[in-house]
């Protein structure tokens, strides 16, 4: 920290802050008009000057990019700084004299009209004047640089390329809202909204937000959702060898700085949606590729994602960077989904290991935990519809019934199987390790579409937060977020701008994890959008009856009942002896503290029993307190009160959902 | 006899002259977008390392994260 | 060409010298700008044929030189070993330039006439204009240094490099430091000092530094400035060097290009400089043609591929410059200065220069205007601005009196005729109001109009600001429009008072240099010529008589009507009958002139 003085005030900073910074931070007003937080300081407009003593002399220096290194006198409103500033904004006032800005910074220094006439004089009370803020926000916030300066001195102006409309704007805005006099118009928006400047002034604070905030909390820009990666890991929830564990030494292989220092190209706009501030979609460049059709060439890799590095890496026990490129480009070029991918060669790899496979049976490859080169083989095999690949290529659900049918499979090995095989309704897990979190159990197991964390993701609020302790809580959860973020899908919005960015204040709101401001937001560029008015708690309506008659199509294809939505229990606790020591300490202390359970003389076997047949009766508890909270009866089927209620009782709908209220047993408890 | 503070439920050991900076060490809590009230006060994250924390003190390390 | 060691630099210059013994005489055509624009080029061609067709190619060598700086009286020929001088010689004069030669005389009608005594004066160290100024840059001066790499070899190149690699590098930026030498291209901050603090980033920081050579144009020997920047390159650890020239000279950049292509190929760059385990290349880069790119942080921004704009400076370039890294960026006149401080030594230059007070070494200048001998000098730093003008510059030409001299280029002060003594430093200028800047000294005499040279000065500016900030931008329009408002006669009550006002807020808040110092010609000519102001404002008077618009054409009583005037006026303004006294409109009158010319009574008279 070093010790400055501004204006006869002592104040402390940090090394490299501005004066500019240091003084609005402590109440010392400087007037700025190039100067935004969101962009890199310009220095043009001169206005923040400010007399600095260094030594025996004096001189101006502009506060906005002066960084302070060492002690440093600072006197804002000397008679020189006066002085200059005000001969600075006759000359603005004498160009632009209808600019509201330039008037009113002008009368605060005495000036009310111009000293001269101005050969370029621009009466435009939405003049341009030239203080660079657009073009530096195309720049360094969108990652573009469709608009820049043109010309020299009094020719100097701000234009496309060739002052011809340029493509590449997809008119996102950011400079228009930037822009201090409105001399950037937004016109012709082919989506007609009804009031688009209700949706920018929204837009613009999450624009803000990512462009301020995202460095310092989830680098999405620099990283994407690969940041994930090494918190999972710290937090053991780094899907490991098909989700036996949630975190290995060799995880730091897998850090997403490996990716960003390595791999990654840094300040490209986003890949995925052009004027997304987020821009989060990262590619790797010139990657050699070592396997398959295209072996030796320089691909552009899209990804990897966080459940590609997981999935493609840690799962199948694999740290390396490389194998996790190459696997990404692959599975994109022959269409298949790297989580699936993952997690199925994760199954294959434990049955492997477990005898129930071998070089035999898998056509001569080892596909041991770690063998990178043979799961690569199978990735081929796969694509080209050749080999053990093809099989393995049919996803958890079905090997788990081939290998049974064709190996001849003991009982034994039939139930390791299905307590292993990480899939539910069918879809494998996406990467996360849920054994200790019972909501995420939830979240994964009644997701409509099988298991995956898009309807909630809850493990952190549950495990590490320990904010949703009872199953009512729990269930609240499970209601509230499945809901919420279906409404992305509703209105074709992505979702990670609701909460990998927050604003500053988040934390001190009521509820910070639905980010509040954001989900104001939503409501506004919905309304902006149709010119219908809502409120928050209609955002819930709408995804409330969508999502109701997602369970009803599950219904119509056979899908729809409580025993579909079971979790294999690898998801729920452990299922060796090997995963029960690997967290000995936190199960023996659940046992004992939460189930009374006494654990001396008790082998491990006899814990790991007795510790699934309590987490298994409280997967059907938070079941039960679920479906209440949603208005469904007790096989998991939405009653006709609730459709009625969401006003989804059509007679076709009722038509397939009778069916499954006489069906039901009363389950045995 | 030993004392301690609850940290999102669970019980962690305190010492003297505890920051928040030592509390996230323990726990290994490294994630960035941290919510912590200590007595239900907002602890801000620029005092991390040098609030301290009273024994017997029932402290929230909200997490803000909701993956990928 | 073979890689060059230590020990060959001295064997190529012995052989040199004995080849030129071998010939009688070494004949030189003075290759400098100024020459080459008045056909020296040619000139050496016919000379060479000439040579050639008398099969005197034995006896007689001929080459291009390197600059004299005698630009008026260019082309200008150098005859050695004698150093005799021959002043704007022409193809014509070729045949008897070689029968003299060849009969061992002087061709006097060729030579130079003292002005003061009127004598012949053929050799070159004889000549005022020359034996006043003190040649380190420029010491290769009239040598055939431009011929190739062995001749500059032979004039001393690299001696210095050769000396600085049998040092510590540490040593060699101490030298340079305790030589005291000062950046040439206007800053004057003290080289020496500017390298110490990049080599100590650069190792803090662990990161190799660029040394970038901002390259005027001026007329230094290539190899001088390679050299220079080898040794600098050494002296800081960097292995990459940068020349960046302007656009706007293409002949100084395949004249450079020729000299770095032999320099390699001798070893002299690249790895294993001197077969040392010492390596450096340069490459050329080019502005893409703007005033403001010879501003450091805007040379930057342009080799970084950008606009040459210019950005904050609040951390230096020794700091953070080219690609973040350490960077020295020296002027080319400061780069052809370093070798001759590591040959001669430190302890040498620095007792050159006129007085203790002063900085030592020497300035090379550009002098230009209403003087007799215009050109390329190169003088002791304290040398007084009256020594210049008047002994140099054989003071003003056409018998005219100095009114004002502006120094260091056209965002230069003006100085009066009462500040003559001051001497040629960095401190004196400054405090006057003025500047070395790139060392021109333009001669303004009475026939001038001050307040028109500062509106050429200005509009010039502000043709060249790059517009990125306020003060310089508003403030060089404003003051063009006031400036083009006086000299046209419309000047108001108030405008002296606006312009200091404006010039005063570029000086202290603008970005860069450029918008700083184009201040000067504005609050220096307020400050010393404040009278030619008023004098067109108030009395809407051009003492110069150069302001058109405040002329007068008026018709005196000598006028008999003949009427010529009035018919040849391209505007009618002239009135009157036949055979009696006309009268110009002064509303219609264009000030074209046209009355005068015609009027063959003295009728007309300007005012």
């Amino acid at each position: 920290m070093i010790e400055i003085i501004i204006d006869g005030k002592k104040i402390e900073v940090a090394e490299g802050t501005t004066i500019l910074d240091a003084a609005r931070k402590n109440g010392i007003p400087i007037p700025t008009l190039c100067h935004r937080s969101t962009v890199e300081p310009y220095g043009a407009c001169r206005l923040c000057i400010v007399d600095i003593r260094e030594g025996n002399r004096t001189r101006l220096v502009t506060s906005c990019n002066y960084p302070v290194r060492k002690p440093v006198e600072v006197n804002t409103q000397s008679e020189k700084v006066r002085k200059t500033r005000k001969t600075l904004l006759e000359m603005m006032l004498s160009r632009w004299p209808n600019v509201n800005l330039i008037k009113q910074l002008a009368r605060e220094y005495g000036v009310t009209s111009a000293s001269y006439t101005h050969p370029l004089v621009d009466y435009s009370s939405n003049a341009c004047i030239l203080c660079g803020l657009c073009v530096n926000a195309c720049s360094e916030i969108m990652w573009e640089d469709i608009i820049g300066f043109a010309g020299r001195g009094e020719n100097r102006r701000v234009v496309m390329p060739f002052e011809k409309h340029y493509d590449a704007c997809v008119g996102c805005s950011t400079c228009a809202n930037i822009c201090p006099t409105g001399a950037i118009q937004m016109t012709d928006d082919p989506n007609h909204p009804a009031d688009d400047k209700r949706i920018s002034r929204y837009g613009a604070r999450v624009t803000d937000e990512v462009a301020l905030y995202d460095i310092e909390q989830c680098r999405m820009r620099e990283v994407g959702t690969a940041h994930l990666t090494e918190i999972m890991n710290d937090y053991d929830l780094l899907p490991t060898c098909n989700y036996k564990f949630g975190s290995h030494d060799e995880a730091g292989k897998l850090h997403s700085d490996v990716f960003k220092n390595k791999y990654l190209t840094q300040g490209v706009p986003d890949g995925c949606w052009l004027g997304c501030t987020m821009a989060c979609a990262k590619v790797a460049e010139h990657f050699e590729l070592k396997t398959g059709p295209y072996r030796g060439e320089k691909v552009l890799v899209d990804g990897p994602e966080y459940e590609t590095v997981a999935g493609c890496g840690a799962n199948m026990g694999i740290f390396d960077p490389e194998f996790v490129l190459e696997t990404n480009f692959y599975c994109d070029t022959y269409g298949i989904d790297t989580i699936s991918f993952g997690t199925t060669m994760a199954f294959v790899m434990e049955c492997y290991e477990k005898g129930i496979l071998n070089k035999e049976r898998t056509g001569g490859l080892e596909l041991r935990f770690g063998s990178a080169e043979a799961a690569l083989e199978i990735l081929h095999q796969m694509g080209t519809g050749q080999g053990f690949g093809v099989i393995v290529g049919q996803g958890i659900r079905r090997l788990k019934k081939i290998f049974a049918e064709k190996y001849n499979l003991s009982q034994q090995d039939i139930d390791f199987m299905q307590d292993i095989g990480m899939e539910a309704k069918g879809l494998e897990y996406s990467e996360y390790v849920t054994k200790e979190s019972l909501a995420m159990q939830g979240g994964y197991g009644l997701a409509l579409k099988g298991a995956q964390h898009d309807e909630a993701w809850l493990i952190f609020m549950d495990m590490v937060n320990n904010q949703i302790p009872t199953f009512q809580d729990k269930a609240e959860a499970l209601h509230y977020f499945p809901m919420f973020r279906t409404w992305f899908g509703l209105v074709g919005l992505c979702k990670l701008p609701w909460n990998d960015v927050e604003p500053v204040d988040n934390a001190e709101t009521d509820e910070p994890a639905k980010v509040p401001k954001h989900v104001e937001g939503y409501v506004n560029y919905f309304s902006g959008m149709t010119g219908r008015e809502i409120d928050k708690k209609e955002l819930i309506l709408m995804s409330e009856r969508v999502y109701n008659f997602q369970r009803v199509f599950n219904f119509r294809l056979g899908f729809g009942t409580r025993e579909h939505d079971r979790i294999p229990y690898r998801s729920a606790g452990p299922v060796t002896d090997e995963e029960y020591e690997s967290r000995a300490e936190r199960y023996d202390k659940q046992l004992m503290e939460k189930w009374n359970y006494d654990i001396t003389g008790k082998s491990t076997t006899e814990k790991r029993e007795y510790l699934r047949k309590s987490r298994e009766q409280d997967y059907q508890s938070l079941c039960d307190a679920v479906y209440r909270r949603r208005g469904w009866d007790e096989n998991g089927v939405p009653t006709i009160e609730k459709m009625k209620q969401l006003k989804m009782d059509f007679p076709e709908v009722i038509a397939v959902l009778e069916k499954y209220y006489s069906s039901y047993t009363a389950r045995s408890s | 006899m030993k004392t301690t503070v609850i940290v999102n439920g669970n019980k962690l050991e305190w010492f003297a002259g505890m920051t928040i900076g030592d509390v996230l060490e323990k726990m290994n809590y490294t994630f960035r977008m941290l919510v912590i009230r200590v007595n239900g006060e907002l602890v801000r994250k620029q005092n991390y390392a040098t609030h301290e924390v009273p024994s017997g003190a029932d402290i929230k390390v909200i997490h803000l994260i909701s993956g990928g | 060409m073979t890689r060059i060691s230590l020990e060959d630099l001295q064997k190529i210059r012995e052989r040199k010298e004995q080849e030129d013994k071998s010939y009688k005489a070494v004949l030189l055509v003075c290759s400098g700008t100024s020459c080459s624009t008045s056909g020296s080029g040619n000139l050496l061609t016919v000379l060479r044929k000439e040579i050639s067709h008398r099969k005197l190619s034995q006896d007689y060598r001929v080459e291009p030189s390197a600059c004299i700086g005698y630009c008026s009286r260019g082309p200008v020929m150098i005859v050695q070993p004698e150093g005799i001088l021959y002043e704007k010689v022409k193809s014509a004069d070729i045949p008897e330039i070689i029968d003299c030669l060849i009969a061992g005389i002087p061709l006097e009608r060729l030579c130079h006439k003292d002005t003061t005594t009127d004598n012949r004066v053929p050799l070159l160290k004889d000549i005022s204009f020359f034996n006043r100024q003190q040649f380190i840059v420029m010491h290769n001066k009239g040598s055939a240094v431009p011929a190739g790499i062995e001749d500059a070899i032979a004039g001393g190149a690299y001696q210095g490099l050769a000396k600085a690699l049998m040092m510590d590098k540490n040593a060699v930026i101490t030298e340079i430091i305790k030589s005291g030498l000062r950046g040439r291209g206007g800053g004057g901050f003290p080289t020496g000092l500017k390298w110490q603090s990049a080599a100590r980033s650069a190792e803090e920081k662990k990161e190799p530094p660029y040394v970038i050579c901002n390259a005027s144009i001026i007329e230094a020997e290539p190899h001088l400035v390679i050299e220079g920047m080898a040794i600098g390159a050494y002296a800081l650890g960097a292995s990459e060097g940068i020349i960046y020239l302007r656009r706007e000279a293409p002949q100084v950049s395949a004249r450079y290009n020729k000299a770095i292509q032999q320099a390699r190929e001798s070893g002299l760059l690249g790895s294993n400089i001197l077969n040392t385990s010492f390596s450096f290349d340069i490459h050329i880069r080019s502005s893409a043609g703007a005033f403001v790119s010879g501003e450091s942080s805007a040379l930057i921004a342009s080799l970084s591929g950008l606009a040459g704009e210019p950005t904050a400076k609040y951390i230096h370039n020794s700091e953070a410059g080219y690609k973040g890294k350490p960077t020295v960026i020296n002027n080319l006149e400061t780069w052809a200065n370093i070798p001759a401080i590591l040959e001669r030594g430190a302890d040498w230059y620095s007792s050159t220069g006129k007085s203790r007070k002063s900085s030592p070494g020497t300035k090379v200048l550009t002098m230009t205007g209403d003087i007799v001998n215009p050109g390329i000098i190169e003088v002791p730093l304290g040398t007084t601005l009256r020594e210049i003008i008047y002994d140099i510059g054989e003071g003003l030409a056409d018998q005219g009196q100095l009114k004002a001299v502006q120094t260091g280029g056209p965002s230069g002060g003006f100085l009066p005729v009462e500040l003559l003594d001051l001497p040629l430093d960095y401190e004196s200028l400054s405090e006057a109001g003025s500047m070395i800047g790139s060392g021109n000294i333009s001669v303004i005499s009475h026939k001038t109009c001050i307040v028109d040279t500062v509106r050429y000065s200005v509009s010039y500016l502000k043709d060249e600001s790059c517009g990125k900030c306020t003060p310089c931008r508003e403030g060089l329009i404003a003051l063009s429009g006031i400036l083009n408002r006086i000299t046209s006669g419309q000047g108001k009550e108030g405008d002296i008072e606006l312009m200091a006002r404006i010039a005063e807020s570029m000086q202290l808040a603008s970005l860069c240099a450029l918008g700083q110092t184009a201040a000067n010609p504005v609050l220096s000519t307020i400050r010393y010529f404040r009278s030619e102001y008023e004098q067109h404002i108030r009395d809407g008077k051009c003492s110069a008589g150069v302001c058109k618009a405040l002329l007068y054409y008026l018709i005196n009583d000598n006028c008999t009507g003949c009427t010529a005037c009035a018919r040849n006026c391209p505007v009618q303004a002239i009135a009157g009958e036949v055979k009696k006294k006309h009268v110009i409109d002064q509303d219609k009158c264009i000030k074209c002139g046209v009355c005068y010319e015609v009027c063959k009574l003295n009728a007309v008279t300007v005012q």
